[in-house]
């Protein structure tokens, strides 16, 4: 375990920043996002997290697939064996860590996709544990633990006027000793304080949910009545959908100028009225309510069948962000058989 | 603001009314003045057809100014359309100001069927300022 | 601003509420109610939809009963001949008028019941004094806020808590209504000094300066379309940017783009915009969307008149209409 003092932050960000491109929470107009650091930008570290998630780092929101031109021949100009450049990625929430390993079964698995996989890579992830969680926070539910993040490459803790860093895996390993000469070793009672700390965060939720049982309730909730009654004040906008950590659909879209043109990857909503549109203009989810009954039954019962994990880490940011207010919370539990009063 | 400007040639988009600055642009060419090779005009049939997102897109794929031109208040073919187009494009154009956009860029004249001096004059004087301003970064696709 | 105050005068609302509901889903005057109830957190007071007289027990009226119902009357009328009840507030009401105005909405398919509104909480602005996760409840009472937090009882000046959009509100009163749920409140002073303070703001920055505050705003929009979403005028069966041929606004979020579906969308609702501030403050990324829209209600009262928008569902809105004698904003020499 290492340690420094958080006065010295900028000049561990700047030996960080000389290694890799730096990105870092900051907040602009009073919203915080991940943002790439340069020097005497003021990092937000008290706020609880940022607003877009950082799986933009490895899905983001727009991306090149290729290029094309029409010339004597057709010459295609792929992106993906071209993307990822070399990043750090400093104070990830645990439940946005959480998240990258189920994405990871989403890119990952054979084949994989080859922009997520080259940028997963060359991207090393700092976490910072939580130490209080507010009342839409309910990642215990899902069994991370805020105050550590298994899947970081390093785990930074708050002490109050210190930082402590500890090594998670190799690259984080390769990080750390690069950073070696401004950092100090951690004593005992350093490792005492930080145990201290991952342990207080237990008691502080005010939010939990049961998951026992919710896959298969929802797999004979399909024609429910419940859906015809949640769906109604659903305005199908992409706001749970993009502040999701876990959400990972995308559309292909072509930006065509005659002989010549760009094919592009951003992120779709299934919220959206046309995203399950036909050329022909059928749509199998004509209404709200087949998407509204989509969007849960995918987080909470295909993606679990699937892959093992819920695609959903407790972060809250639909539960606070959602203009009408219908977010999983809600789902899970009427799904575990307790109403909403709805 | 780009260092300097020699050798930058902009492209001028002019959505010009069929019945009037058209027409102020073929009297323009018959009349043989000359006018900026900047300029590609767009013909429709009255400058209230033009649509905001018609200014928006141009610049968006590469245009460095755009022009709107209608007949003068009164005198619309269509009785009414450039009343309409006053409006509207007043509120296009302190919107795009508001947002950071130099009030060069776009631009709405009045010219007519009869003005074709005027009609070169305009063109070739927002060609100068567009090309002193440089191209447009702000409201470009990059893709 | 006059809330009556009699003992704990919101409960007497909800009970109001809950009375004019019950009697008309009973009565049969409408099939169903659209209002607010509680969930779970203090600050959550969503839209509700009712059908079973037994049901308005979950109707509240609380600070939190923010969320303007006006748009759904969109889809009801889409899916049912039925009437539908529903309660709104003076920025909600103008929306109704919107949606008469624009053609969207048969006035005998809405029985609308008008809550007179003394402003509504922010919970940024309480969550920025009081520790959120042991707010128990917050209820306004007069002039004041009353907060349960923890195990004690703090009162504050209510004007302080409340939603940037309510401090400039011109019409705290209902403008249409079948039935007034209780007395008119009086106007909030001061509402005109910060209606255009903000655009005033930014029309005192230079071209340059502009372009970097807006592209700095913009560049957090996430393309999530809830303002739109959320905009009783935005009311268009197919909207402009959902159509795919031809592509008004690509799918990628680059800032050109970005930037045209900002310009456009104020453009299409500039002089039907009735200033309810909804889009801004549901904007997850806190772009200051009223400063945009109210920059174009500026323009057009400076060149051609004041006029506010979802007053009057017979009048022609601005850019419908013309004067010969119009001032323009360009050259017309």
């Amino acid at each position: 375990m290492k340690r420094i003092a958080k006065a010295n932050l900028a000049e561990l960000l700047s030996a960080m920043a000389a290694e890799a491109k730096l990105y870092v929470p900051a907040e602009s107009d009073g919203i915080v996002n991940f943002v790439s650091w340069q020097e005497g930008l003021a990092v937000e570290l008290a706020a609880l997290n940022v607003l877009v998630p950082p799986k933009k780092f490895f899905y983001p929101q727009t991306e090149t697939v290729l290029q094309y031109e029409m010339g004597e021949d057709l010459q295609i100009e792929d992106f993906a064996c071209k993307a990822g450049e070399k990043a750090i990625l400093f104070a990830v929430r645990p439940c946005d860590v959480s998240s990258f390993a189920m994405m990871d079964k989403v890119y990952l698995e054979e084949p994989p996709d080859e922009a997520y996989r080259r940028r997963r890579e060359n991207t090393t992830v700092i976490a910072l544990g939580c130490t209080e969680p507010d009342e839409a926070c309910f990642c215990q539910s899902f069994d991370i633990d805020a105050a550590k993040a298994p899947g970081a490459d390093v785990l930074a803790v708050d002490t109050g006027e210190e930082l402590a860093l500890v090594a998670q895996t190799e690259k984080g390993e390769e990080l750390i000793s690069a950073l070696n000469g401004l950092l100090s070793e951690a004593t005992s009672g350093d490792e005492n304080k930080v145990k201290d700390e991952q342990e207080k965060i237990a008691d502080r939720y005010v939010t939990s949910v049961s998951l026992r049982g919710i896959k298969e309730r929802l797999a004979g909730m399909f024609a429910a009545d419940y859906w015809e009654r949640l769906y109604k004040r659903c305005i199908g906008c992409g706001t749970c959908t993009f502040l999701c950590p876990t959400c990972h659909c995308f559309d292909l879209q072509e930006y065509a100028a005659g002989n010549c043109g760009e094919r592009i990857r951003c992120w779709d909503a299934c919220m959206f009225a046309d995203f399950t549109q036909m050329a022909g203009g059928h749509n199998p989810r004509p209404s709200q309510k087949e998407r509204v009954r989509q969007r849960f039954m995918h987080k909470l019962n295909y993606f679990p069948q699937q892959h093992g994990d819920y695609a959903c880490v407790g972060c809250g940011r639909c539960v606070r962000k959602c203009p009408v207010n219908l977010d999983i919370l809600e789902v899970i539990r009427e799904a575990g058989g307790g109403t909403d009063g709805l | 603001m780009p260092v300097t400007n020699e050798g930058f040639e902009p492209l001028i988009v002019a959505f010009c009314c069929n019945w009037c600055s058209y027409a102020g642009a073929d009297l323009a060419g018959v009349s043989r003045m000359s006018y900026s090779s900047n300029v590609r005009i767009i013909r429709v049939p009255c400058s209230s057809r033009v649509n905001p997102s018609f200014i928006i897109r141009a610049f968006q794929r590469g245009a460095d100014g755009v022009l709107v031109a209608g007949c003068h208040p009164g005198d619309c073919h269509y009785h009414s359309g450039n009343f309409f187009t006053r409006r509207r494009l007043t509120v296009l154009k302190q919107m795009m100001e508001y947002l950071g956009i130099e009030p060069e860029r776009f631009q709405v004249r009045w010219i007519s069927g009869s003005e074709g001096a005027k009609f070169a004059m305009v063109m070739n004087s927002v060609a100068e300022e567009i090309k002193r301003l440089g191209p447009n970064r702000k409201l470009r696709d990059v893709r | 601003m006059q809330q009556k105050v009699e003992g704990y005068p919101l409960k007497e609302y909800t009970t109001k509420i809950r009375q004019i509901a019950k009697e008309a889903l009973e009565n049969r005057e409408v099939t169903a109610i659209i209002g607010w109830r509680k969930k779970d957190f203090w600050w959550q007071s969503p839209v509700v939809f009712l059908e079973d007289p037994a049901d308005v027990q979950q109707l509240v009226w609380d600070p939190f009963t923010i969320y303007s119902p006006v748009k759904f009357l969109l889809d009801w009328q889409e899916s049912c001949a039925a009437k539908v009840g529903i309660f709104v507030k003076g920025c909600d009401s103008r929306g109704i008028n919107r949606l008469l105005q624009d053609k969207r909405l048969e006035r005998e398919r809405v029985a609308v019941y008008g809550v007179p509104c003394g402003g509504k909480a922010d919970a940024e602005k309480i969550r920025a004094s009081f520790p959120s996760k042991e707010i128990k409840s917050v209820t306004l009472i007069g002039e004041e806020l009353v907060l349960a937090v923890g195990e004690r009882e703090e009162r504050v000046k209510a004007e302080a808590y409340l939603l940037d959009k309510c401090l400039s509100c011109r019409h705290p009163n209902p403008v249409v209504y079948d039935k007034l749920v209780w007395e008119e409140v009086s106007p909030r002073q001061y509402a005109d000094e910060s209606r255009f303070a903000r655009v005033q703001a930014v029309e005192s920055l230079v071209t340059e300066e502009r372009f970097a505050y807006w592209q700095r705003q913009f560049d957090r929009c996430i393309r999530c379309f809830a303002c739109r979403n959320t905009c009783p005028a935005c009311n268009c069966r197919v909207c402009i940017f959902d159509q795919a041929e031809p592509r008004w606004l690509g799918k990628a979020n680059d800032p050109a783009d970005t930037l045209n579906y900002h310009i456009i969308r104020a453009f299409h609702v500039a002089g039907r915009c009735f200033e309810c501030g909804e889009c801004e403050r549901i904007c997850p990324a806190g772009v200051p969307l009223q400063e945009l829209n109210r920059k174009l209600i500026k323009g057009i009262n400076d060149a051609y008149g004041d006029y506010e928008a979802g007053l009057d569902p017979t009048d022609v809105p601005p850019l419908g209409t013309y004067r010969g004698e119009d001032p323009a904003g360009f050259d017309e020499s």
